[in-house]
């Protein structure tokens, strides 16, 4: 019983406008120090361990590090003339094209604000000037950023991983087809409407167009290569080469490098001076106004994100001593629940959820609680965690409080109500894709067991 | 939504500054460990360590400064309903409860960090009630990371004279009281705001509000 008042509180903290992290900190004080043992000093280990007993978390500053230099100047201009070069002339073609951006630029970054941002800042406007209406531009955009959560890399699922003790290369990789799937998803839904409201379409550009946007993208799309061959290798020719952090870090300072001395959008060759002529540059680049800016922000959305993970794991190490998990267990398992229905009910947690949280921490609390559940009746972990990131993306676009709503609307000038009915038939799309990938288990399992060989599960 | 205007002043460039030194050393660490594994086939023992420790010294540090410029994460969707006099005095009740927080966790990482620095810890459970007398355990190290040249005089200090071999302990942790402590004075420094009325919440409801906002201007019509 004490349990539930432990959730009431937090929830009833957070409504009142108490910042997230704290609402989980406060509550999990408050019930240790009243119904356990524990001292107020292994809190503060506790508080402590969140970095040290977790090496993964380590990669999520990288991750959030490397996507701001990508967000940094003209990535997302040219991820999404390259786009438009390649699927610009379909009918609905620039919509189509705008989801072909979110997915490449979900694969920089791993956040889905941050790919509504950068896409949907250039896309809706250039939506608007062809005669789209703002509504369809909003409502493809609101959709297709949230695949910044669910194609890798991915900060929810380093989170997944770190909370229940997964190999993050495997949830990375069993995103990468369910990640296909959805945008390809959104892509047929578009065409569809495009066809049937006859949508405009662009001019195929030609070949030379494809060729030259892909040479002025390539130094982005380089970082994906970067990331993925670093974890998995190339198969039959190098096994993994870094760990996901070690990926993650080379590929902050790999953004760097194409932010300041490639592409020259920002840095000490800003407007694309020459380095030759500016040889200093190489060493001066590092402090920067840019570059120091592009840390700092990122550092101020670490920091806010991490706060609320750490004060998360103060929650589970409260649920897990409190034996919670296994109580649950025991009394979905008497009822007699199935693999169906537990499904359905991990969904609902994570929808009602996943409106009121940020998906991180959401995570790091309904994961261990269903977790054990999940092994007792045989669902794959990876799976289970895919099931998650999916909902996620779903809770991100569900009214009342959906984040990736609140981003579209400032982005696009537009009411929140606006956007909700804007983003409505798209998310009936992301419904069918939530109940594909629910129930059939191969989606996300196959490509994981078939690089990296099945997974062994111990209880 | 919650933004006030904050004059930046020298102690946010500080701050600002520490955070993206952090950060920068992080990344750079961690990437001179690949290239000391690839490159020189040889391993920097304590990079994952430091790491760790800089990466828990820039988020315990770094939430103090996000108190400071209200970027904490929080649910403003019922906030937002309530007229103003309710609202503010929502502000003030959550102002209490993160003072709670803030103190109880001093309490806290005073007592876990005090040992390591032959100090001592406080009695009681939910307040302070006095010291408890215990063993010192400042030859508590780290399980890597060297001892740097400028920190050599902590050994007389905290070890009686004797050499470390590794960091001590009493080093990285104490961040925990120090940014407890500033977790403090920030909101005792918010709650004064939203008293004043500067200030309507803690919060901002999602990670990216800036960004949108500049978004926003751009597309403008």
């Amino acid at each position: 019983m004490e349990i539930l008042l432990l959730f009431v509180m937090v929830i009833g903290l957070m409504l009142i406008g108490v910042p997230i992290a704290i609402s989980l900190g406060f509550s999990s004080i408050f019930f240790l120090l009243l119904f356990s043992d524990t001292s107020m000093a292994s809190v503060a280990q506790t508080l402590f361990e969140a970095f040290e007993g977790h090496a993964t978390l380590l990669a999520i500053p990288f991750f959030i590090l490397a996507s701001s230099f990508m967000s940094t100047g003209g990535v997302a201009q040219r991820i999404i003339r390259f786009s438009i070069a390649l699927v610009g002339h379909l009918r609905g073609g620039l919509a189509i094209a705008g989801v072909l951006a979110c997915m490449i630029f979900a694969a920089l970054s791993g956040s889905s604000p941050a790919t509504v941002v950068a896409i949907g800042t250039i896309v809706i406007a250039a939506m608007r000037q062809v005669g789209y209406t703002k509504e369809f531009a909003a409502g493809v955009i609101a959709n297709a950023g949230t695949l910044g959560i669910l194609i890798p890399p991915s900060i929810v699922m380093v989170v997944y991983a770190a909370a229940v003790e997964v190999s993050v290369g495997r949830m990375f990789l069993a995103g990468v087809i369910p990640g296909l799937m959805a945008g390809f998803m959104l892509m047929i839904g578009i065409y569809i409407m495009a066809r049937i409201k006859n949508m405009p379409k662009g001019e195929f550009a030609g070949w030379g167009e494809i060729f030259a946007s892909f040479r002025a993208a390539v130094w982005g799309l380089l970082l994906i290569v970067i990331i993925m061959v670093g974890i998995y290798g190339i198969p039959g020719f190098t096994g993994a080469i870094f760990t996901p952090t070690e990926a993650a870090a080379v590929a902050s300072v790999y953004a760097f490098i194409a932010a300041c001395f490639i592409y020259r959008d920002v840095g000490p060759l800003a407007g694309g001076q020459s380095l030759l002529k500016k040889p200093h540059a190489l060493i001066t680049a590092f402090w920067h106004p840019d570059t120091m800016r592009t840390l700092r922000d990122a550092g101020k959305l670490i920091i806010t994100l991490m706060f609320v993970i750490a004060n998360a794991l103060l929650l589970k190490h409260v649920i897990t001593d409190e034996q919670i998990p296994q109580q649950i267990t025991e009394t979905m398992l008497s009822y007699g629940l199935g693999p169906v229905a537990f499904l359905i009910v991990v969904n609902v947690i994570l929808l009602i959820g996943g409106q009121f949280m940020e998906p991180s921490g959401l995570l790091v609390i309904v994961a261990p609680l269903v977790f054990p559940i999940a092994i007792e009746l045989g669902i794959d972990p990876i799976h289970l965690g895919i099931i998650m990131v999916v909902n996620m993306e779903i809770g991100m676009i569900t009214p009342p409080v959906g984040l990736n709503l609140f981003v579209t609307a400032g982005v696009a000038n537009m009411s929140m109500m606006g956007v909700v009915r804007a983003a409505l038939p798209f998310l009936g799309i992301m419904f069918i894709f939530l109940i594909l990938v629910t129930y059939i288990p191969a989606i996300s399992t196959t490509l994981p067991n078939a690089v990296m060989g099945p997974e062994i599960i111990t209880k | 939504m919650a933004a006030h205007a904050n004059p930046t002043s020298r102690m946010d460039h500080l701050e600002e500054t520490l955070i993206a030194l952090i950060l920068g050393i992080m990344t750079l660490l961690t990437f001179a460990n690949v290239v000391a594994r690839y490159v020189f086939n040889a391993n920097i023992f304590y990079a994952l360590e430091l790491t760790v420790f800089l990466f828990a010294w820039l988020v315990l540090l770094g939430s103090s400064y996000a108190v400071k410029k209200t970027l904490h994460l929080g649910v403003d969707a019922i906030v937002n309903m309530v007229p103003d006099t309710t609202k503010r005095v929502l502000a003030l009740i959550v102002v209490a409860v993160c003072l709670a927080y803030s103190l109880l966790l001093l309490k806290g990482a005073w007592d876990y960090w005090a040992p390591y620095a032959n100090l001592y810890p406080t009695k009681g459970r939910w307040f302070p009630t006095g010291f408890e007398e215990v063993r010192g355990q400042g030859w508590y190290e780290t399980q890597d990371i060297p001892v740097p040249f400028f920190l050599r005089w902590l050994e007389p200090v905290f070890n009686e004279g004797f050499e470390y071999e590794k960091l001590p302990k009493v080093v990285p942790y104490i961040v925990l009281p120090l940014s407890a402590l500033l977790l403090v004075v920030r909101f005792v420094q918010a709650g004064l705001r939203v008293w004043r009325g500067e200030q309507e919440m803690l919060i901002v409801s999602h990670e990216a509000e800036d960004e949108v906002a500049e978004a926003a201007a751009k597309l403008k019509d």
